[in-house]
């Protein structure tokens, strides 16, 4: 089974099918894994970049995780289900070595109990993918993720075609 | 340590500026229980705290920010921030809301609401984390419009993440209806408490929190949530406001002509199409855009990429855009009117008195009334698009006529001796529509205790509500009759108090007062805001106390007012809709009548339990609500 996680699936030509920037996401998440309201340790982050771009970043569950790699404690395996790196937080030392070498950042210590903490794909059950208003975060892999990226290209090059 | 279970963060921060001190305040369980939070809170405080007849800008008058308990929670579309003072414009209560993101940072930095009192000798920001705050020199700040004030201060916190509300040249320079911005895009635009804000030389507050909002029974507020999102579905009033935001009602206004173009002399715009939400989609839209955990997402992300104003990136516009800057001086240039927005809330002033302002000036000048010498050489009449721009750039520095635009219509009016062509209610413009054909729209506009306002009351449920529905619950099946004004006064009283509700939870009216049936009304906006209100909080609330807490702000702030000086004189709409019949439109001819207006305010008087003569509550009505 590939590797499963959360894709951004934009779609340019549809203003309401873009990141809106409600953090709907980033509510829930913090809600499902700590019942509590705080964006700060959910584990996705809508990243706002000025002039209305806004684009939600996590996990990107790397083939050859250099969190995984680097933790001194054990504290980070991959599971069988999903695939997915998740954070024992009763091992974990919160030395944020992990967060050092993500090159996403999409690994972080927990305000409040101060452990690593990233996306676990909610057992399968992502809610961030569930509550979602413009429905641009899916439940995927790398595959479907640059087949995605293909049909946006395709699609510029029929454009280009066409105009020809 | 918070005394409450969850929504509340349990302290309230008190700023003094004049002796720079800063303390923290726990927040009660009283407080709590009958003020709920936003509103209800601020209008509490200043009642509580003010002298009466004070100078709004004198350094006595208090500022309020507050969020509300659901403020920084899951639930839908709590996002809105209450910014609160005794209101330059009219010199009684004055409030201002706006979406974004600072209510629910607020929050996660500790604090339900800040409260500043004093004035600084010079100028300051505050900077509040997580349960701290102190107050910085803002001397590099002052002087610079909303986003140069933004972007200057993540630099110097070192954070892209913080948020921001700031005022503007207009606050800073007490144009007396200037506003309060928040992250560059969230205005609290009207009664002027950018301009308090302004006389206390507080230039922004800035915030950063990571603390948890707790949740008192996280379950039961799961299935608040998704029942709330729930009645969302499928509401073609919610799919609407996504794909065309609050534009969406220039449709409305065109088909029903109540414009109010040209400072009310027109009902209906020729060129309409030139200016709908259709049109500001195709040309501009960027994105549609939604606030902290909003499911409507009605804000708009706009920009103009070519042409003579480009490059303009900005939120908006919203259909109360549109009208004061569109309608009201006759605009029908689309790229025009969402220049003149972004400059209002780059300058910090709100858009509204100022397009109504300037709009009423060109009125004065095609009268005679204004000559080209008293309006700095500029030909100021209706349609010229340079003129509104001119002036909007005039008006944050008083510069010449920009001067006496500054002070709003009301004072114009008596400075020019033409009080007739200032349309407004206690000081404050009216907005939205034309009510000369709809009595219940023009009660609402001129009992709301801030001035004249539409979000104060929510009159459309004769659209929609079915006769029986009306029987029962308002005692006549007229209220289903949109001629008929029995039972409209009564419906009015209601709605203000049910719509007062979503201002104190913190929760956006957007996503809250439009419906498919009356019951839903009730059931979304009263028994699932309690679902989420109990279930975050763990208080004991039912959706008729949340309804009553609604009453009692509302006669708090009453009280307010009445302890200045307003009368029942003082709840009656402009002269000009009792004296001129409206000139076109579907509502050609109409105009109030002064005797059913008359009536109307009675019956409102009479079912919110105040005297019929002088608008005071009775005893019996302030006993029943706990007041004072």
């Amino acid at each position: 089974m590939p590797k499963q996680r959360i894709g951004y699936f934009e779609n340019r030509e549809d203003p309401e099918s873009i990141c809106s920037r409600c953090r709907t996401c980033e509510l829930i998440c913090a809600f499902h894994h700590h019942q509590v309201g705080n964006p700060r340790r959910a584990r996705i982050k809508v990243v706002s970049l000025g002039k209305g771009e806004d684009i939600p970043v996590t996990c990107l569950n790397c083939e050859d995780p250099p969190c995984l790699n680097i933790c001194p404690t054990g504290a980070l395996r991959r599971t069988e289900a999903d695939g997915m790196v998740k954070v024992n937080e009763a091992v974990c030392i919160g030395c944020a070595m992990c967060v050092n070498v993500c090159p996403v950042g999409a690994i972080t210590l927990d305000p409040v109990t101060g452990v690593a903490s990233k996306c676990d794909l909610c057992d399968g059950d992502p809610q961030c993918v569930v509550y979602c208003p413009a429905k641009v975060l899916k439940l995927t892999d790398a595959g479907q993720l640059a087949r995605y990226r293909m049909r946006g290209f395709a699609k510029f090059l029929q454009s280009v075609g066409e105009s020809r | 340590m918070s005394i409450f279970a969850g929504g509340y963060a349990g302290q309230i921060l008190y700023v003094n500026l004049s002796d720079r001190s800063v303390t923290k305040k726990s927040l009660t369980r009283q407080l709590a229980l009958k003020y709920i939070g936003g509103r209800g809170f601020s209008s509490r405080i200043l009642w509580e705290e003010l002298p009466p007849h004070l100078d709004p800008f004198s350094p006595e008058n208090v500022l309020i920010l507050a969020a509300g308990p659901l403020s920084g929670t899951p639930a839908p579309s709590a996002s809105r921030l209450m910014v609160a003072a005794k209101s330059p414009m009219t010199g009684g209560i004055g409030d201002a809301s706006s979406g974004g993101y600072f209510a629910p940072e607020l929050k996660y930095a500790g604090f339900d609401a800040i409260v500043f009192k004093g004035r600084s000798p010079e100028p300051v920001y505050l900077w509040v984390e997580d349960g701290k705050a102190e107050l910085r020199s803002a001397k590099r700040l002052w002087g610079r419009k909303i986003h140069e004030t933004s972007e200057l201060l993540k630099e110097e916190i070192g954070d892209e993440d913080i948020h921001i509300c700031a005022i503007g040249p207009g606050g800073e320079n007490r144009v007396r209806y200037a506003c309060v911005v928040t992250d560059e895009e969230g205005v609290n635009g009207r009664t002027g408490v950018g301009a308090v804000m302004g006389s206390k030389n507080l230039k922004a507050v800035a915030v950063r929190g990571s603390m948890d909002v707790r949740i008192a029974d996280p379950k039961r507020f799961k299935e608040g949530i998704d029942a709330y999102r729930e009645t969302l579905s499928g509401e073609v009033w919610t799919e609407v406001l996504r794909r065309l935001g609050t534009p969406n009602l220039v449709e409305h206004r065109q088909r029903l002509g109540i414009w109010g173009a040209k400072n009310f002399q027109r009902a209906t715009i020729d060129e309409w199409r030139n200016i709908s939400g259709e049109a500001f989609r195709e040309k501009f839209l960027l994105k549609v855009m939604g606030c902290m955990g909003c499911v409507v997402r009605c804000r708009r992300y706009s920009a103009i990429k070519e042409g003579p104003f480009a490059p303009i990136y900005t939120k908006g516009p919203e259909y109360d855009t549109i009208n004061p800057l569109g309608a009201k001086p006759y605009i029908t240039d689309p790229a025009v009117i969402l220049r003149a927005h972004h400059l209002c809330d780059e300058y910090g002033i709100d858009e509204q008195t100022a397009g109504s302002s300037i709009a009423m000036a060109m009125e004065l000048y095609e009268r005679g009334i204004l000559k080209k010498d008293q309006v700095d050489g500029v030909e100021l009449v209706f349609g010229n698009g340079e003129a509104l721009l001119h002036f909007i750039e005039k008006i944050p520095y008083r510069q010449g006529f920009g001067d006496l635009l500054a002070e709003g219509t009301k004072i114009m009016g008596e400075r020019l001796n033409a009080p007739y062509y200032a349309i407004h209610v206690k000081g404050l413009e009216v907005d939205a529509s034309d009510p000369r054909s709809l009595p219940t729209r023009a009660l609402t506009y001129a009992v709301a205790t801030r001035g004249s306002c539409h979000l104060r009351g929510f009159p459309y449920i004769d659209e929609f509500i079915k006769p029986e529905e009306a029987q029962a619950f308002f005692g006549t099946a007229a209220v289903s009759d949109l001629k008929a004004l029995e039972g409209k006064g009564k419906m009015v009283a209601w709605s203000e108090n049910w719509i007062t509700v979503a201002n104190l939870l913190g929760l956006c009216v957007f996503a809250w007062y439009r419906s498919r049936s009356f019951p839903m009304l009730i059931k979304r906006g009263l028994e699932i805001a309690n679902e989420l209100y109990t279930a975050a909080t763990g208080l004991p609330m039912t959706g008729q106390g949340l309804y009553e807490c609604g009453e009692r702000v509302y006669n708090v702030e009453k009280l307010f007012n009445l302890r200045e000086g307003f009368g029942r004189e003082s709840d009656y709409p402009p002269d000009r809709f009792f004296q001129e019949a409206m000139p076109d439109g579907p509502g050609k001819g109409s105009k109030l009548r002064r005797e059913d207006y008359d009536l109307l305010l009675d019956e409102y008087y009479e079912a919110r339990g105040w005297d019929k003569k002088t608008g005071v509550p009775t005893p019996e009505k302030l006993k029943a609500l706990g007041l004072p």
